[in-house]
This record gives structure tokens, C-alpha cells and sequence, in this order.
């Protein structure tokens, strides 16, 4: 290669690099207000590049739209709400730096993280600051041992306990007596938290006779699950405490070698939703039940979750709606409301507010029996003085509901 | 018995793929001289091409091909403008060239198709019974297509003009240019074929597991050079050896409960191999000059 | 060592004198002022520090030690490794026990020296951790030394992440050390390394080294000890990859040991590599400026561009490795880089000052052309490949080799 071809190929490539950051930044939507001394300025982080960046864009495109929307209708008393979301790619030694990049930038009150590692290291950055989050998704069980962090989720113990309840309870006499499997994921938090909790709503005798099997992140994007379907096999009752990705290879993979009977229920937590709009995975291909236990759903069609779910679709399209933009679009609606409410009050809210009379005003609502908020993932939502919240886990069956 | 007979078919299917990966990469390395670390990104875009063409036309065969094509043209253009200019320059650099280079995959392939990941069931071929033993028809395919292609490749590289071409250049590159050689479209078409082999080895992996997302590539990538090295880097049938050896062992590990452990085996073994015989099972051991 | 103690005072004395007369060179001692200038400039001005950059320079101080040592083998043994984020992990995670759940009361009270120790001690079992993995694998060369360098720090990954001890894959909390003063530990830490490394790779041991890089054949015949010299590299780049590692650990809250996976090492490789094979200070200046792109493209590509990070990270790396490599560019490279705006800025200088040209000044000291450090690094990959196809050459191949390995070489002790 000469001289001359060599940099007509450099061009190309920088041309081609030029197009591709066009494509995404013209092609994208309309973005929040960026921080500024005179906006009430929302700070988060999460994964928007890498194998988790799904929840992060997720959350990302959720608090963006309930943002744009107050600040349509006039923002708090006049003063726009300011966000900002950094990328720590699900990574705990990414947090600090973006942590303290927007604490520099006059962060006031934050959405946490995303993910439940990472939130753990952001927790012990917000102590120094005394910095008030409520965080949409991060579920870890230690993340609301922080005195000044709020849950939008069910906490990670609340969900396993919950489906074990559930089973044995409530629904007994829907489901019968049935061979309970377990599919989890042992190098995950979120998965191995709900499972131990899942597991302890059993006796010792039960727990015996429930088949296991795990996976973890060195299976790759794909795991082949074929070990973990025979390993299951002879379950109709199949409790997934995972992501709906592989949940649905699993599904798909069980069904390719009919590894399980007709009448088995699949049944996951709130990481089981999006798979119903999960593109090339049609849910009532399978035969079986798939169903999950969670606070939203994005089949929704009536009430407020209906509309959002037809708001968000119109804007960012079906792929990435799951319960992590909606539960982001409500901690957003959350903050304003306690906000308001905090003002309304006599407390002065507003750009120049500090972090720690913030997160006085707003811990103070939060953890009052009198607040409660209705938003897509909840109605008459609470919060109890420990930061976890109190609303319905509700089972969402996902096929055949005609 | 029949536990076992299914994990080490289970291992085969798994292997096969592994093994695919692995031929592009000796096949690459043997004739380029580098570790093409962006080589599990080219299965990530063969993925994606599959996807789009599958989603449009329905037809598997269409979109494998289309693969085959995407993948072979995005593995000269990359060899042309990222690879090439260093021909000559340390390996070090190129190495870190195809590191950029994969970055620069995954991060084109996040802005265009967004981050979700996709579910693409291109063929479900379901299952045959033989007595007792209940296997899928998928896994005989990826196993037998590697298999295959392996042959093929031997062939190809022993028979054919242009592959007696990439011997030489194996050999030596100085050594081939003075003998009439165009080296640079040798390794060219070296890369198309490794190129291939992705695109093939996406669509097995898609039958194996049938979900496309940016990172799909980079462990499979990781465990095929793995297998690569275990048969011997450089050797046709080293890769297929190690590929399916990595295959088995990695099912063999989560059928026994060890899942945690898989990928402490599976580097162990490699390690265990390497020092009993430091040029992997199939190797050829050479002789260094001064 | 002991055997120069034994010469006359004088003798000693006027030798010592005139080899630091002949052999200072003003350049090999700008590094280390930069180093001090930039930490006495923390000293006093630190304390009003933007918390961003103060976590840049933490993460800069750990990333720069890594890198530097990771430098020891790549750029002066020639060996490829890509095990390095192992032993980090080894160094934080173990580092990190110890100051925590051991001396933890210590750690609080004194938490300096508690520091310094836990240095001390994660470098130590890093260094213990390369000793027995570099014993059996530094028979391998090349790419085969690369994937079984990555597998150990793949399997040293796996392990922590499933012993309950240390907090399986929750990850393990360690003791955050106070985040005003951790990077100027951190750039002490810089300092000592270097020291440490530069003196090393000057005296005979690294000429050793420098040799084994350049043709392993003809070093052995020389009589300089292969195993011994690759040993002793490894284990020290082992030992400065722990120090890295505590610093890691200090710098966090929780440490998860799939932050110290293979892409962690590959990036450590890439500062190494882009900051040039077998310069010191070039690999520290690019681990800082890497770390820092990284850290600004993260805070500045947001939302919806964050995919771009990667693209332009990416971009950049390809393009200054095809700079700086590429054979057709290299007249472009001669005629336009930074060494020679250097020289001519100087040469305009000169010329202000002294009125005269510099060449003309037959006092002007000239570049040392034999100057070993300037000698391009060949990582012997593709010796393995250099051909012998009769298999019955292998049998007997290692033969000539071995006997010489028992041989006594010019060790110290060998003169007493």
C-alpha cells in the first residue's frame, strides 16, 4: 500500500466513524437538560455499553422521558429538572470517577445505579456526601442498609421469599402438587439473592428434593444449555431467578429437544420482564406457562402502564421496554412528587437547594406513612423508614392468556 | 450410561463450534503471524447479518449465506485497513491493532442494532431417538459440518494451487515473495476463509443457542483460541482436536455440577497440556535458529 | 556485592566518582523530577483538588505501576504476558484480606503504615504467585506463554469468585483508604517503581535480560542464565503487579475479582505497547494519558453516545499503532514526529543563546547511536515458527540446552 491509498483509507475509516457518531447522534431523541446551577440536577449510573448496557439504556430511556415530560408541564414551581447518566459499564471501579465527575457537576439527588454491584460501591461515595437516591432497579438486599437510599424495586430477599410464598400458599391449588427445578445464576448477586431467599420458604426436605442448576458469566452470551435441561428433567415447575435473555434460550432450547411437559410453568422474577417483546421470541410458540412475579408489566394495555407502555414504544421502540425503564420513569415521577410535596411544605426546593438539606426534605417524605405515589409500577406505593417499598408483587402470565 | 453418552454428545455439539472458531484462528495465525483477537467479533457480526437477512427473507439458507459474505467482506476490508499497513511491523503491534479492531466491531454493531439482544431461531431441526438416547439433530449437523470443512480445509490447503501458496507463506514469507507469490492476496484469501469459518460458526452457535447480542463473540473467540493452542496453533486437525477436547470438557465439568469451575478446568488442562508438550497435542515442534 | 568491599577505599572511591562523571545523563533523571515536581505539587495544592481528579489520579498512579511492570517483561524480556490483571487480583484480593480482616484494628489506627504493608505483603504473595507459575511456564515462548499467562489470570479470577472467604461473587469489602492522600501514596509508589525498575534494567542483570530479548541463543551461549534472569523478571513484575493491585483495592470500597479479567490485562498491554517497547518513560506517560481518555471519554460521552466511547477509544488506538508501526510510513514518521520537533526546538534555542549552530558546537553532546534501550524489541514470536519439519529432530532437540543449566555462570559467588 503506498502513501496516498494508505490515508485514502484513513479517511474512509475516519468518514465512516464520523457517519456512524451522526447516525447516533442526529438519529436519537430529544436529551434531558444537562446540569446546570438553576435546574434540579439528577444524577445516575449505569451500563450503556457492554453486556448489561440493555438495563442501563433501559433506564436511561425512562427516566429521559418522565424528565422531558415535567419539564413540559413546567417543572417544579418553575425550575427545570436537570439528568445525567454516566456509564459504568457494570463495573464497580467505574463508579467513583463518574460518581465524583457529577458531584463536581452540582448533583443533587440521584437515581443510584442500575445494577446491583456497582450500586454497592456507589453507596459508600454517597455516604461521604450524605446524597439521597432512590434507585430503580438495583435490588441487592444491601443497598437499602444505606440510610439515605430508597428502592423502586422489590428488594432481592422480598422477590425469592415472594415466589416461594407464592408457590405455597396462594396458589397451591392452582398449581398442584408439582417437581420444583431451579435455574439460576451463581456468579450474580441479583440470581444467587433470590435464590437463597427462594430456597429458605421451603423445608429442609422440600429443599432436598428441588432440582438445581446454575450458569455463569463464563458460559459467554449463549450458554448451551443442554446439562441444565437434563439436569432438570422431570421438573413442571421451573423457578428462573435470571434475565429474560437466557431464560428465553433456555425455554427455546427446552423446547427443541421437548425436555419438559406440556403443563410445566416457567416462572422468573422481575428480570423476566421484556421477554414478551424480546424480537424473534414469540411467547406463544411455547406451550408452556411462562409467567413472572414483578410490579410491571409491558403487555400492559390499560391504565397507566398501558400508557406508558405505548408512550415509550412510540419513542425508543419495543426492544429495550422492560421493568427497568418503567420502574426509572417512576423513581423520576417519585422524586418530583416528594419534591413537591416537600415544598408544598415550606421547605425551599430548587436549584440551589444543598445535598444534604435535599436529602433531609426528601428522606423525610419518603419515609413518611402519609406519602404515597401511583405510577406504572404500583398504585398507593410506599416506602418503609429502612429505604425498601411496599407495593404488590403481582404474577403476570405472559402466553396464552386468551 | 446414558447420562454420560448425552453429555459427551452434548460436548461434541459444543466442541464442533469451538472447533470452527479455532480453524479460523490457526488458519490466520498460522499464515499471517498474528492472534487475531477480533476474530469472535467477526462471529458477532455473522450473527447479526443471519439476523437481518433471516428477519427478512426466512430463509436460513439465504441468511447464512449473506453471513458468509458480510463476514468475508468485513474480514478483507479490516485485513486491508488495519492489518496490512503493519505487515512487516512487530506482532506486538498487530495484536493490539486487532484489539482496537474488535472494540471498533462491537461498538458499530451497538450503534446500529441498539443493545438489546435478539432471538433468532433460523432452524430447529428437533430431535432423533437411538435406543435410550434422545439427541438433536443440530448437534450431528454442527458436528458433521466441522468435520467436514476441517477435510475440506485440509484439501484445500494440500491440493490446491493457491493452498500449497499459503503453505509457503507459512513457511516463509520472504522466501514465498521471491518464488512469485503474491503474499498479500495469500493471506488475503486467508483471511476470507477464516472470515467463513466465522460466518459458519455463527450460525452453529445460533443453533446451539439462538440469541444474537455485541459481546456473543468475545468468550467463544477467548475459548476457541484456547482450543487452538491445546491441538496446537498452526495445525488443521490440532484445532478440531482441541476444539472438541474444550467442548467436552466443558460439559463434561457442568454436567458434574462444577459449573463455577468450568473455565478454571478448562485453562488448567490447557496449562497441564502446554507443559507436557509445549507446543500443544498436534504441533510441530521446531527447531529455533540463530 | 561483597567483593568490591574488599578493594582499597581510594581506588573505590575514584572509580565510583568518574563512572557517575561519565555516565550521568541528564535524561535518564527527567522522569524522576517530573515525579517529584508533580508530587510536591499535590503536597501544596492538593487539598484543593476536584474529587474527579483526584480519583484520575489514583486510578493513573495504580495504572502506571502496572503498567510499568508489565513493561519488565514485555518490552525488556520480550516475552508476551497476558496474565498481568491475575496478579494484580492476587495482590488486591490477598492485600486486601489482610488489611481488613487480619489487622484490620491496625489498618484503622495506623492507616499509613498499614498501607505501606499491606503493599509489602500483596506484592509478596503476587511475587510467590509468579514464582511457581513461572518456574514451569517459562519454557514456553511466545504465544504459548501469552495464552498460559491468561489462563492463569483467568483461573486466579475464577477462584476468588467462588472462595465463600472472600466473599465469593459478591466481592469482598476492603478498607477504602482515605481518597485525599491515596494518590500521593500512589505516586510514591510511581516513584519507588521506577527507581526500582530503571536501576534493575541498567545494571548487569538487565543487560542480562536486554540480551535474552535480543537473541536468546546467543545470550545462553554468551553464559548468561535463560531461566534464572526470566525467573527474576517475572517475579519482580509479578511483585509490582500486587503493589498495583492493593493500590486497586484501596482505591475501592468493594473489589470483584471479574474487574481483574483478560480485557483488564489486554488494556494494561496496550499502554505498555503504545507507550513504546523498552521505555520507561514512555509507558508511563501513555498508562496516564489512556487512563485519562478513558475516564474523560466515560464523564463526557453520556446517555446516548456512550456507545462512542468505545468507537473513538478504538479509533485512536488502531490509528496511532498503524502511525507508529506501519513500514510505508516510515519517512512520514521521521520527518514528522516528536523527538524531532524536540531537536529542532532546542537547535532554535541553541541558536537564540549561543549565536551559533549546534553542530558546529563540537562540545554538543551526540546521541548515543548504540544506545541499547534504542534497540527495537523482538518478541520472539515467530522464532517457534522458523521451521523444522523432521520429526526426528524432536527427540533430541533440547539436548545441546540442558547441560548448560547445571553450568555456574557470572554469579557472584562464583568469584568467591
Amino acid at each position: 500500500m503506498n502513501k496516498k491509498s494508505f490515508f485514502r483509507s484513513a479517511t474512509l475509516v475516519l468518514a465512516g466513524a464520523a457517519a456512524a457518531s451522526c447516525f447516533a447522534s442526529c438519529s436519537k431523541k430529544e436529551k434531558a437538560p444537562e446540569f446546570s446551577a438553576d435546574t434540579i440536577n439528577i444524577g445516575a449510573s449505569g451500563p450503556l455499553t457492554g453486556g448489561a448496557s440493555i438495563y442501563g439504556t433501559a433506564v436511561y430511556n425512562g427516566a429521559t422521558m418522565a424528565i422531558l415530560e415535567i419539564n413540559e408541564a413546567g417543572g417544579l414551581n418553575g425550575t427545570k429538572l436537570a439528568f445525567e447518566m454516566y456509564d459504568d459499564q457494570h463495573k464497580t471501579e467505574n463508579v467513583a470517577n463518574g460518581y465524583a465527575a457529577m458531584k463536581d457537576k452540582g448533583m443533587q439527588v440521584s437515581l443510584g445505579c442500575v445494577t446491583s454491584a456497582p450500586c454497592l460501591e456507589y453507596i459508600k461515595n454517597a455516604e461521604k456526601d450524605g446524597l439521597f437516591f432512590l434507585t430503580p432497579s438495583a435490588s441487592a438486599d444491601k443497598v437499602a442498609t444505606y440510610e439515605n437510599a430508597f428502592q423502586m424495586c422489590f428488594a432481592d430477599s422480598n422477590q425469592g421469599a415472594a415466589a416461594a410464598k407464592l408457590y405455597n400458599a396462594n396458589d397451591k391449588a392452582e398449581f398442584g402438587e408439582r417437581n420444583i427445578g431451579v435455574l439460576y445464576k451463581s456468579d450474580d448477586d441479583y440470581s444467587t439473592g433470590i435464590y437463597e431467599t427462594f430456597m429458605s420458604g421451603f423445608s429442609a426436605e422440600e429443599q432436598a428434593a428441588i432440582k438445581k442448576a446454575s450458569f455463569t458469566s463464563d458460559d459467554g452470551d449463549s450458554p448451551d444449555f443442554s446439562t441444565h435441561i437434563s439436569a432438570l428433567k422431570g421438573c413442571d415447575f421451573i423457578f428462573m431467578p435470571i434475565y429474560y435473555t437466557p431464560a428465553s434460550q433456555f425455554i427455546q432450547k427446552a423446547k427443541t429437544t421437548a425436555a419438559f411437559s406440556d403443563s410445566t410453568i416457567y416462572f422468573g422474577c422481575d428480570g423476566f420482564d421484556g421477554i414478551q417483546s424480546m424480537k424473534g421470541f414469540n411467547v406463544e410458540d411455547y406451550p408452556q406457562e411462562i409467567s413472572y412475579l414483578s410490579h410491571f408489566n409491558s403487555n400492559a394495555t390499560e391504565g397507566a402502564a398501558g400508557e406508558f407502555v405505548k408512550k415509550y414504544k412510540e419513542k425508543y421502540g419495543a426492544e429495550t421496554l422492560n421493568q427497568f425503564g418503567a420502574s426509572a420513569y417512576d423513581s423520576v415521577y417519585a422524586l418530583y412528587d416528594a419534591m413537591k410535596t416537600a415544598s408544598e411544605a415550606g421547605k425551599k426546593i430548587d436549584g440551589s437547594t444543598s445535598v444534604s438539606d435535599m436529602t433531609a426534605a426528601l428522606k423525610g417524605v419518603f419515609s413518611s406513612a402519609r406519602f404515597s405515589f401511583n405510577g406504572v409500577t404500583g398504585q398507593n406505593v410506599q416506602w418503609n423508614a429502612d429505604g425498601t417499598v411496599i407495593k404488590n408483587a403481582i404474577r403476570y402470565k405472559v402466553n396464552h392468556n386468551v | 450410561m446414558s447420562k454420560l453418552l448425552e453429555t459427551l454428545i452434548g460436548g461434541l455439539s459444543q466442541g464442533g463450534v469451538y472447533a470452527l472458531i479455532a480453524l479460523g484462528y490457526t488458519m490466520v495465525y498460522g499464515i499471517a503471524k498474528m492472534l487475531n483477537f477480533a476474530h469472535g467479533d467477526i462471529i458477532m457480526v455473522g450473527g447479526y447479518t443471519i439476523m437481518v437477512f433471516f428477519y427478512q427473507t426466512g430463509m436460513p439458507i439465504v441468511a447464512l449465506l449473506a453471513a458468509i459474505v458480510v463476514c468475508i467482506a468485513v474480514g478483507l476490508l479490516t485485513e486491508r485497513l488495519a492489518y496490512r499497513p503493519l505487515r512487516g511491523a512487530s506482532p506486538l503491534a498487530v495484536l493490539i491493532t486487532a484489539i482496537g479492531v474488535s472494540s471498533l466491531l462491537q461498538s458499530l454493531t451497538q450503534l446500529i442494532f441498539g443493545t438489546a439482544s435478539s432471538m433468532v431461531i433460523v432452524n430447529t431441526f428437533g430431535t432423533i431417538k437411538i435406543g435410550s438416547l434422545v439427541v438433536e439433530v443440530s448437534t450431528l449437523i454442527t458436528l458433521f459440518s466441522a468435520a467436514a470443512v476441517m477435510l475440506a480445509l485440509t484439501l484445500f490447503v494440500n491440493k490446491t494451487k493457491t493452498g500449497k501458496a499459503m503453505l509457503a507463506v507459512s513457511e516463509d514469507q520472504g522466501a514465498a515473495k521471491l518464488m512469485g507469490i503474491g503474499v498479500n492476496r495469500v493471506i488475503a484469501i486467508t483471511f476470507a476463509v477464516g472470515s467463513a469459518l466465522a460466518a459458519l460458526a455463527g450460525y452453529f452457535s445460533l443453533l446451539k443457542s439462538p440469541s444474537v447480542s455485541i459481546t456473543m463473540g468475545s468468550l467463544p473467540g477467548i475459548k476457541a483460541f484456547t482450543a487452538a493452542v491445546i491441538g496446537g496453533i498452526g495445525s488443521i486437525p490440532g484445532a478440531m482436536l482441541g476444539g472438541i477436547l474444550l467442548g467436552v470438557i466443558e460439559t463434561a465439568c457442568n454436567a458434574a455440577g462444577l459449573a463455577n469451575w468450568t473455565l478454571a478446568i478448562e485453562f488448567a488442562v490447557l496449562i497441564v497440556i502446554l507443559l507436557v508438550r509445549p507446543t500443544g497435542l498436534l504441533g510441530k515442534k521446531r527447531r529455533e535458529k540463530v | 556485592m561483597t567483593a568490591t568491599a574488599t578493594q582499597p577505599e581510594t581506588a573505590k572511591k575514584t572509580s565510583w566518582f568518574s563512572y557517575v562523571k561519565s555516565s550521568f545523563k541528564p535524561k535518564n533523571y527527567v522522569s524522576y523530577a517530573v515525579l517529584a515536581l508533580l508530587i510536591a505539587f499535590f503536597l501544596i495544592f492538593g487539598k484543593s483538588f476536584k474529587q474527579t481528579n483526584v480519583l484520575m489520579l489514583e486510578k493513573i498512579s495504580y495504572s502506571v505501576i502496572a503498567a510499568l511492570s508489565l513493561s519488565l517483561v514485555v518490552g525488556f524480556l520480550g516475552e508476551l504476558s497476558l496474565g498481568q490483571a491475575g496478579f494484580m487480583c492476587l495482590g488486591a484480593y490477598l492485600g486486601g484480606y489482610f488489611q481488613t480482616y487480619v489487622y484490620g484494628a491496625f489498618s484503622q489506627s495506623l492507616p499509613l503504615l498499614s498501607l505501606l504493608l499491606t503493599m509489602l505483603l500483596g506484592g509478596f504473595f503476587a511475587a510467590l504467585a509468579g514464582l511457581i507459575i513461572g518456574l514451569p511456564a517459562l519454557r514456553l515462548k511466545g504465544d504459548y506463554l501469552a495464552i498460559v499467562t491468561l489462563a492463569f489470570g483467568e483461573i486466579v479470577k475464577v477462584v476468588f469468585r467462588n472462595l465463600k472467604t472472600f466473599g465469593a461473587e459478591k466481592g469482598m469489602e476492603t478498607v477504602r483508604y482515605s481518597s485525599s492522600s491515596l494518590y500521593i501514596i500512589g505516586f510514591f509508589a510511581v516513584l519507588f517503581t521506577l527507581a526500582v525498575i530503571r536501576n534493575f534494567i541498567k545494571s548487569k542483570h538487565g543487560r542480562a535480560v536486554t540480551a535474552i530479548r535480543d537473541n536468546e541463543i546467543a545470550a545462553r551461549a554468551m553464559g548468561v542464565n535463560v531461566t534464572y534472569y526470566k525467573l527474576v523478571v517475572f517475579v519482580l513484575s509479578a511483585f509490582f503487579a500486587g503493589v498495583a493491585g492493593v493500590l486497586f483495592s484501596n482505591a475501592n470500597y468493594t473489589i470483584k475479582s471479574i474487574s481483574f479479567d483478560y480485557n483488564y490485562s489486554i488494556d494494561i498491554l496496550v499502554m505498555v505497547v503504545l507507550g513504546g517497547m523498552g521505555s520507561l518513560n514512555g509507558t508511563m506517560l501513555s498508562a496516564a494519558l489512556i487512563t485519562f481518555l478513558n475516564a474523560k471519554l466515560s464523564t463526557v460521552l453520556t446517555g446516548d453516545l456512550a456507545a462512542l466511547q468505545k468507537l473513538v477509544y478504538a479509533l485512536v488506538l488502531v490509528l496511532i499503532v498503524i502511525y507508529n508501526n506501519a513500514p510505508k510510513l516510515k519517512t512520514f514518521r521521521e520527518k514528522y514526529n516528536l523527538r524531532r520537533l524536540r531537536e529542532k526546538l532546542s537547535a532554535a534555542l541553541h541558536r537564540l543563546i549561543f549565536k551559533k549552530h549546534p553542530a558546529e558546537d563540537p562540545a554538543a553532546e551526540k546521541p548515543d547511536a548504540a544506545d541499547w534501550s534504542n534497540i527495537p524489541t523482538k518478541v520472539p514470536m515467530d522464532a517457534i515458527l522458523s521451521t523444522d519439519f523432521t520429526p526426528d529432530a524432536v527427540t533430541d532437540e533440547d539436548k545441546p540446552d540442558k547441560p548448560e543449566r547445571n553450568e555456574p555462570h557470572e554469579n557472584a559467588e562464583a568469584k568467591q
